[in-house]
């Protein structure tokens, strides 16, 4: 067995041992004075509290505070455990109260974009990698820039030399606006060749009306569309993986903010 | 890499002094507690010494002349008895010549704690945290002096005095048969400080004793004008290397002194490649891999009587089998590992005549010891037991006619191999891999050498990939650094415990030399600035000051490298590629 499988296994058995140990627990509480959902409260927040304490482990890369791989696991594996933890608390039931109502749906809110951010960091990844040259994504935008300054200069040359606007006309109609900026967000993530294929094919056909010089340039322009459509790909791809923390941080900071401040109301009512 | 612009009268430039190769003598380097200035009388005195004396100084230019070389690249160490000039496993930087005294060399390794050996300073707790908020806010900030005033960096060197070690009581810790002693006008330590490689052995004072220690630039500056003095290192070079390596390979543990001087002496000495092998790598790299492999010298043919056993002194070497119209690689050998053993017993036991399986060709610079078969049946093969035996039933099945090539047992790791050892990436002992199957390219790793860096990341992710495996282009620590080869200043330097390359930024005169020599293009050449962002500049020639920067291990972090501590999907891992067994794992998916 290799070695990340062995630890996603036991990840997922200590998962099942600490919610088969919290669901225990729970149920003997109800039997002691202070109420169940004060105590399962007061722990869920410690939790969420713990699993937030990973973006400020990041901020410290100086500190001896275990490995970010570490971290990392403990907050998949306590995110899930927070989970279940948030069902008992909650009874399994829908929120009645304003505030109950906005924490929850904080709640789920960031546990589905870390259950997406899971999914997109697993799966992404080896797409990228087998799509072609992987670029840094903060070099892309220049990138872009000087296939779109490549392919104004062919067009320009292309008509100046051969006094015949095909090419540039195309250009207008199309590939001006494919070289404007990246493109095609949803076909890239589904990883549909649609869009390509659509745009070779209209270069293809524009080639009955080109001359054989002409047929050169549509040639480059050709291989610079698919050098295009890479650095799009891994734009949004990259952009994608990116994205997901922009919306599980700050919902995770309003759920602290949330929680923190329902619990303190809690803890003076049943108080 | 880059050249220095001559800044414009625009710029927002800061003049200072730019940093010269003779800046800080060596006397001056680390301000040792026995070290005194080097004057004209202690240059008269080594040069009346042989070899030194027979050195033609005509032979030297006139800004790097023979007493310039010396005043400033030597200085004159007083040691008293037991105290220890080099400790065996050390990575060293000089060489040493007794002007009087003597000194003893240790033949068996002496406890590491008693020779005071000791990690690296770290920073503290507090002080690596202090990180966050210290950290300049302008990239590649550095403290140079100004034309008037000196720079603080060099003020504060005291800080890094080194402590002087003694054996207390040497009879105690070594008996008198277990050393050797070595007399004034004697030269040692220049195999390590020439080669990249750690010393061999622990070498103290026998009594009070005065040293010349000569920094390694000015010994290969000495050595490169002077055949007097290349011939005399060559030497001592040959002699002890062979000594030292036969002593140090545990192959050769069980035989007596009697049969190892006999092996010593039948041994040949064979070299392949240039010593200074980057500038063959830039072409190696421009060939295909075929012509690449006709461009290696071939150390011992596949199909070839075995002759004897090749063991690989320093350097890395090709293991290839044919495979239809080309050639396959099927692993890599390093230091210490040895070829054509398994043939010479297998003949040797089973009464056979088998001829060497594969091809062992040199890949840069290789430096091999020869021992013929004859000596190897004589003294060797009777001193070694069942396991330390090459596998003769092993041999059995690969010779069987049934028996697979090695290609198609595993083809995606023959594809790695060829990869690794085509790029050289086999050099790397501390080589940044990334798994980008699981880098979700967040940067994690950046930003985390970042903020240990002053704010300037000292690696670029980005680099070749083979099989979803990147080699990011962050410093390797080579096992032979051909960065440190051609510096001027000995800024660049191994230290002296684990041997992690780095640079020391107040001796580094940004000359790019390591910067171009490395092969991987892991050293970048950056503008240092002031405090508020000014570039610096030098007062007289009005260039803008550069200094070599590159990946130093977290040397002095407590966490060790923060890029592999930082990466929160296991994606990046610094892997030692010097050895294919202890990585050949890691690469499988």
């Amino acid at each position: 067995m290799k070695p990340f499988r062995r630890r996603r296994s036991l990840g997922l058995l200590i998962l099942a041992i600490a919610t088969g140990l919290y669901a225990w627990l729970h149920l003997s509480w109800r039997t002691l004075s202070l109420p169940a959902p004060l105590r399962s409260g007061v722990f869920l927040l410690g939790l969420t509290f713990a699993l937030a304490a990973f973006n400020a482990r990041k901020k410290l890369p100086f500190i001896p505070l275990l490995s970010a791989r570490a971290w990392m696991q403990f907050h998949i594996y306590a995110g899930f455990f927070a989970v279940a933890v948030f069902l008992f608390h909650t009874e399994f039931r829908a929120p009645t109260g304003g505030l109950e109502t906005l924490v929850w749906l904080l709640f789920v809110a960031v546990s589905l974009s870390g259950l997406v951010g899971l999914a997109l960091s697993r799966i992404l990844p080896p797409r990228l990698t087998a799509h072609g040259e992987n670029v840094v994504f903060e070099r892309i935008p220049g990138l872009i820039a000087n296939l779109r300054r490549e392919v104004e200069k062919l067009v320009l040359d292309s008509e100046n030399r051969t006094h015949s606007s095909s090419i540039a006309d195309f250009h207008e109609a199309r590939l001006a606006h494919y070289f404007a900026r990246p493109r095609n967000l949803w076909s890239h993530l589904v990883s549909s060749p649609r869009p390509l294929n659509g745009l070779l094919e209209r270069i293809d056909a524009l080639n009955r009306y080109l001359d054989e010089d002409e047929r050169v340039t549509s040639a480059r322009i050709t291989e610079l569309v698919r050098a295009k459509n890479n650095l799009d790909f891994q734009w949004h791809l990259q952009g994608a993986l990116k994205l997901w923390l922009f919306v599980h941080i700050p919902l995770s900071f309003a759920l602290l903010l949330f929680a923190a401040l329902h619990g303190w109301i809690a803890w003076k009512f049943i108080g | 890499m880059s050249s220095s612009p001559v800044p414009s009268p625009d710029d927002d430039l800061h003049s200072v002094q730019k940093p010269q190769r003779w800046d800080v003598p060596f006397w001056q380097e680390g301000r040792r507690r026995h070290a005194k200035a080097m004057t004209s009388e202690d240059v008269d005195r080594a040069l009346s010494f042989e070899p030194f004396s027979r050195i033609d100084p005509a032979l030297f230019p006139g800004a790097l002349s023979l007493r310039n070389i010396l005043l400033n690249d030597a200085r004159i160490r007083k040691f008293k008895r037991g105290q220890i000039v080099v400790r065996e496993g050390d990575y060293g930087n000089s060489a040493f010549f007794i002007l009087s005294g003597s000194v003893s060399i240790a033949t068996r390794a002496i406890d590491p704690d008693i020779l005071g050996r000791r990690a690296p300073r770290k920073k503290g707790l507090l002080e690596a945290l202090s990180q966050l908020w210290k950290n300049p806010q302008s990239p590649e900030r550095r403290e140079l002096g100004t034309a008037d005033a000196p720079p603080r960096a060099r003020r504060h060197q005291k800080k890094d005095q080194e402590k002087t070690i003694f054996l207390s009581d040497v009879t105690n810790v070594i008996e008198e048969r277990e050393f050797q002693p070595m007399e004034a006008g004697e030269l040692f330590g220049e195999i390590a400080a020439l080669t990249r490689t750690p010393r061999t052995a622990t070498i103290f004072a026998h009594e009070s004793s005065e040293i010349l220690e000569i920094r390694w630039q000015g010994l290969r500056d000495i050595r490169h004008r002077s055949p007097e003095i290349k011939e005399h290192v060559d030497r001592l070079y040959r002699e002890r290397a062979l000594q030292a390596h036969l002593r140090a390979t545990p192959l050769f543990n069980r035989l007596s002194s009697d049969d190892l001087d006999r092996i010593a002496e039948a041994t040949e000495f064979q070299t392949y490649g240039n010593f200074d092998w980057h500038g063959s790598y830039k072409k190696a790299q421009e060939m295909s891999p075929a012509e690449q492999l006709r461009y290696e010298p071939i150390v011992a043919q596949q199909g070839h009587y075995p002759n004897g056993v090749f063991l690989i002194r320093s350097g890395f070497a090709r293991l290839s089998e044919p495979y239809n119209r080309g050639e396959r690689t099927v692993s890599y050998l390093g230091k210490g590992q040895v070829f054509g053993l398994e043939e010479i017993a297998y003949n040797h036991f089973r009464r056979r005549q088998v001829p060497f399986r594969r091809t062992l060709r040199g890949i840069g610079h290789l430096d091999v010891l020869f021992i013929p078969t004859r000596i190897i049946e004589d003294f060797l093969l009777p001193s070694l037991d069942a396991e330390s035996l090459p596998g003769l039933d092993e041999f059995d099945r690969a010779l069987a006619p049934s028996a697979l090539p090695s290609a198609i047992e595993s083809p995606e790791t023959s594809d790695m191999l060829e990869f690794l050892v085509e790029r050289r990436f086999i050099n790397g002992t501390h080589s940044m891999v990334i798994d980008m199957d699981r880098c979700t390219r967040c940067d994690d790793c950046v930003r985390a050498c970042a903020a240990t860096h002053q704010n300037n990341p000292r690696f670029i992710r980005h680099g070749p990939v083979q099989d979803g495996f990147m080699i990011a282009n962050a410093c390797m620590h080579c096992q032979d650094p051909v960065c440190m080869i051609g510096c001027p200043t000995g800024a660049i330097h191994r230290m002296s415990a684990e041997g992690q390359v780095v640079i020391n930024d107040v001796t580094c005169v940004g000359c790019a030399t390591c910067a171009n020599a490395c092969p991987y293009n892991n050293i970048q050449v950056v503008v240092a600035r002031d405090e508020r962002g000014r570039a610096l500049y030098d007062a007289v020639t009005h260039k803008v000051i550069e200094k070599a920067a590159k990946c130093d291990l977290c040397v002095d972090q407590p966490t060790g490298p923060a890029c592999a501590n930082a990466c929160p999907h296991d994606a990046l891992a610094r892997l030692d590629l010097s050895e294919w067994e202890n990585v050949s794992e890691r690469f499988q998916r």
